[in-house]
């Protein structure tokens, strides 16, 4: 069998059996996609080559045939060369069997209505009033709600209220947005260099600038409140997480006093459960209460688009939702196939 | 690589079936910058009506924001509806792209994957054309988490009934790492803990060394550990389990008896030890001297609570406790007694080597000890194993083929000697993960003990005291060339080229620009150092053209942002971060006013001339 008969065997299976071939043969074959793993197979010497296609005889016989012929557009290897001609509803636009109609149904805005909070928002505020609280849930879902009903409560019993974010830009979306909210005179900024109203009740800052002034707490900054500070929320708290900064977090978490509340607001992690049992154990003081929350709250829906114009729906099931195992639709999986025989060729 | 789909095509089909705004998740600023490029002359244009809502979006936006105002893109968002967003630009046209965004006026947003976290920034369709992101050179699939934050910025709460994940091939998609991504469960977070020079000086200048012990193991690192460890001790207490059948026979630890009662009788001759300058004798007394062993010293009876071997001579030396209470060391060459007499503990790395209780209970056993001790014979290794006189010899002097325990011990050593060996294997483990931060801790303080920023007893010196205020990437570096005084009497502007240099760690290629001569020698001496510390912490990059832009801009303050960002081919966005980041490294200097007023001066005067145009827009 030839280089090219082989790749044309190859082409037409699944990914997961070209990972078995690779085993063993090609390094950390499974960071490659379906293209890259052909051609590293290719690349093998002439014995390992032979060995994979007396393995490929030993299985059922396969079709070597791609199954339909496709519209794509031959790709150079420059970026974006023409358009292809636009296609406005042309009948090659979508194939037949697709129901286009239920994947796209009930698109649109929702008629203003009052604001209600959910009730896992609810749960979060009420518990922020005695223990420490994580809420990990998913992006958009409104964790900042939260964190401006806790402020309210902390500003109200007279107490500094900090909050960090893991970047500056962040830090500077949320000043503009509570200096609105709160009025200007309550909002204070923190940065390496600069300190704009240093003596207000609620002060930004990133995570780095709050660990810094943990440190030096014991020789005490007359420039800020910190002796009624009764707070402290750490956004995008999943950064606990990441290889070069995370330290900061547990630094910051660790030096925390234990009479400051602590407010973590997290996207989805997958093991919140094992942070508040952290906290708990480190702060003796109060147990921290997670809220975890992981429902969408607009659903959302997977679409497939064909390089040629097609939608079609991504999955079998229409709503994506957390399942173990996931089916992609029939026909994404045909479409797919045929774009990676297309584009290898 | 880009889409399979042209951006044009793409744009238009979202347009036709509502999908729009959109996110169109692209890996390279470069695909994103392209992607626009193509609507330019294009008929995909937005109403006047529309365009004209945007253009006065602008003009509102550029009076707080006067960096944007000229901004050559504007145009194109203007007829177009779309735009880029990438971390090229800068931060005042990310904040612009976002608002628009929010108010509805754009239709579709081309944007990296590292948009950053949190930026409030969604739209009803979220595209996505690839399944990995470049992470340092290496293309890594992209994890649950992060599929599920992309994803997640499609639908709006409160402004659409539903939101939408397109998937559009691109080559080297894998389909399934996406299908994985949007419908599982996100990975657990792990710690990444990591003890630095500044922690140490930092927790040292508050913490008594308990306190600091007591701080490591509050960390979510040590609970990590701790989680294992515990695995791990139910595996160990399984093996103390099967071990408990074996207890002590006719003599106490009989393994280690046979083993040498086995040796002698098959007439083999001892591996020698790699480090081997000890005379027979010692050598064959050495398995027996270890941790909890009584023995017997010119001064009488004592306990054994460490060995090791000296640093120098190689010499095997001993932790023991003596009779009397106190505690000391001495060579293994000075044992007398050898006693069969083992009292198992839980050794700990530091002074005393045991826990305290245990100290006061071995302090209790060696105050009422009988007179007379039973010994173990010690068989001495020879070279000449063929004599078959010695061997009969030294058999001889073992009670082992008479014992009544023989034909138990015979049985049983092989597998008791196993699992004793697991057991010490488990042992070392769990010592491992439940000391490990400690260690890590020792070691820096070690480190900064040498450099003398620490004092023997870890006390911070008079240099450890102003050091831990310097608490960034590259910290013994920069407090090291502080006390060679390599920055006294420089200019502002070199001090500041020489930070940019220290504190820009991207290997993105730039051109090369021209440096002073000043900061060319000053840039060789800082390599220098920072090669000579390359034992102790990670050399900075020390690009000189980032060195040499920011001398420039500060050292110019006639210089107009556009031709500072004119005379490289850095990206504005990234020149800009290079600068900030610079800002933050010299207000650390300028932290050091107490001590070092003359170079705080220096850093303070720098920050003063850096703060102009775009860098005095934000905070
Ligand atoms: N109970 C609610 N009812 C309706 N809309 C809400 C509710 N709670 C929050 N929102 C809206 O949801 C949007 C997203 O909220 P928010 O920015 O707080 O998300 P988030 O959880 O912080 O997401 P991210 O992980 O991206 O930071 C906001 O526009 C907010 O007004
Ligand atoms: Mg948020």
């Amino acid at each position: 069998m030839n280089d090219e008969n082989l790749k044309l065997k190859l082409l037409s299976l699944p990914v997961k059996y070209l990972h078995q071939f690779a085993k063993g043969r090609i390094h950390r074959h499974f960071r490659l996609g379906k293209r890259q793993l052909i051609d590293c197979l290719l690349a093998l010497s002439p014995d390992q080559k032979k060995a994979i296609v007396a393995e490929l005889q030993q299985r059922a016989p396969l079709s070597t045939k791609p199954e339909a012929e496709s519209t794509i557009a031959q790709h150079h290897s420059s970026f974006y060369p023409q358009p292809s001609s636009p296609h406005p509803d042309s009948p090659g636009a979508t194939s037949p069997s697709i129901n286009l109609e239920d994947l796209l149904e009930g698109i649109g805005v929702p008629e203003h209505a009052p604001f209600i909070p959910d009730a896992w928002q609810r749960h979060a505020i009420e518990a922020i009033a005695h223990s420490d609280v994580i809420v990990s849930a998913p992006t958009g879902s409104g964790k900042t709600f939260v964190a401006t009903e806790a402020i309210k409560q902390a500003i109200a019993s007279n107490h500094t209220v900090i909050y960090t974010s893991p970047l500056k830009a962040l830090s500077n979306t949320k000043y503009m947005e509570f200096s609105q909210q709160f009025g200007t005179d309550q909002v204070g900024i923190l940065t390496g260099d600069r300190r704009d109203n240093a003596q207000a009740p609620l002060l930004i800052m990133t995570t780095e600038i709050l660990r810094n002034i943990l440190y030096d707490a014991t020789s005490g900054d007359p420039d800020l409140r910190l002796h009624t500070l009764g707070l402290v929320i750490l956004d995008e708290s999943q950064y606990l997480a990441d290889p070069e900064r995370g330290v900061v977090w547990e630094e910051t978490l660790i030096l925390c006093p234990p009479d400051t509340r602590l407010l973590l607001l997290s996207a989805s992690i997958g093991n919140p459960q094992e942070l508040a049992e952290w906290l708990t154990s480190i702060r003796p003081s109060t147990s921290c209460h997670l809220i975890r929350h992981t429902k969408r709250s607009v659903p959302l829906r997977g679409i497939y688009l064909h390089p040629a114009g097609q939608l079609v729906p991504l999955f079998e099931n229409r709503d994506i939702q957390q399942r173990k195992g996931f089916r992609f639709h029939p026909e994404t999986k045909r479409l797919f196939k045929e774009y990676e025989f297309k584009s290898l060729h | 690589m880009p889409p399979a789909i042209h951006p044009i095509d793409l744009v238009d089909i979202l347009r036709r079936h509502r999908l729009t705004p959109a996110i169109v998740f692209l890996t390279s600023r470069r695909g994103c910058d392209e992607a626009i490029d193509t609507f330019i002359h294009s008929s995909a244009g937005v109403s006047a009506t529309h365009s004209e809502k945007i253009r006065t979006f602008f003009e509102q936006f550029a009076q707080n924001f006067p960096s944007i105002a000229n901004h050559p893109l504007i145009s194109v968002v203007q007829d177009y509806g779309v735009a880029a967003h990438h971390a090229g630009h800068l931060p005042s046209w990310k904040i612009a792209i976002e608002e628009l965004m929010r108010q509805g006026l754009l239709d579709a947003v081309f944007a990296t994957t590292t948009l950053a976290a949190g930026v409030d920034f969604p739209a009803r369709t979220v595209v996505i054309s690839q399944s990995s992101v470049r992470k340092s050179q290496d293309f890594m699939d992209l994890t649950v988490s992060e599929i599920q934050q992309l994803a997640g910025r499609g639908g709006r709460r409160g402004k659409d009934f539903v939101g939408f994940v397109v998937v559009t091939p691109s080559p080297y998609i894998d389909l399934h790492v996406l299908g994985k991504g949007l419908t599982g469960q996100p990975e657990p977070i792990n710690s990444q803990f990591v003890v630095s020079y500044p922690m140490v000086l930092n927790l040292l200048n508050a913490h008594s060394l308990d306190q600091i012990t007591g701080l490591l193991g509050k960390s979510f690192a040590q609970f990590q550990l701790n989680q294992r460890a515990a695995i791990h001790q139910d595996r160990l207490d399984e093996v103390h389990e099967q071990l408990t059948p074996y207890g002590p026979r006719e003599c106490v630890d009989w393994v280690a008896q046979w083993k040498v009662f086995d040796l002698a009788r098959r007439r083999k001759a001892h591996r020698r030890p790699i480090v081997n300058t000890d005379s027979p004798y010692l050598a064959a007394c050495l398995p027996f001297l270890t941790p909890g062993r009584l023995i017997g010293l010119a001064k009488g009876p004592a306990i054994i609570l460490r060995h090791y071997r000296s640093k120098g001579t190689g010499t095997p030396m001993l932790s023991v406790l003596y009779a009397k209470g106190t505690m000391g060391e001495c060579q293994a060459q000075r044992v007398v007694h050898i006693y069969d007499h083992v009292y198992e503990f839980q050794p700990i790395r530091n002074i005393p080597w045991c826990p305290p209780s245990t100290l006061h209970q071995f302090k209790a056993i060696l105050s009422q000890l009988p007179t007379r001790l039973p010994t173990v014979p010690i068989f001495e290794a020879t070279h000449e194993p063929e004599d078959p006189l010695l061997t009969e010899i030294v058999t001889d002097e073992f009670a082992c083929p008479t014992c009544p325990s023989h034909t138990a011990c015979k049985k049983d050593v092989a597998l008791v000697s196993r699992l004793q060996l697991k057991a010490q294997q488990v042992t070392k483990t769990i010592k491992a993960l439940r000391d490990g931060l400690w260690h890590q801790f020792q070691q820096k303080a070690d480190v900064l003990h040498k450099f003398g920023y620490l004092t023997a007893h870890l006390e911070l010196t008079v240099e450890g005291e102003w050091a831990r205020l310097i608490r960034i990437n590259h910290s013994l570096l920069i407090t090291e060339l502080i006390r060679m005084e390599a920055f006294s009497g420089m200019a502002p502007e070199l001090l500041a080229g020489v930070m940019a240099s220290i504190a820009h760690d991207d290997d993105r290629p730039s051109s090369y620009m021209r440096l002073s001569p000043g900061l060319a020698s000053m840039l060789k001496q800082v390599r220098h150092v920072g090669e000579s510390l390359s034992a102790y912490e990670t050399a900075p990059l020390l690009r000189s053209d980032v060195a040499a832009l920011a001398e420039r801009w500060i050292g110019n303050t006639e210089l107009s942002w556009a031709s500072l960002v004119h005379s490289t081919s850095m990206a504005e966005g990234d020149v800009y971060r290079l600068l900030a980041r610079t800002l933050e490294f010299l207000s650390q200097i300028y932290g050091l006013k107490g001590t070092h007023p003359g170079l705080a001066d220096t850093a303070y005067r720098a920050m003063i001339s850096m703060r102009r145009e775009v860098l005095a827009e934000l905070p």
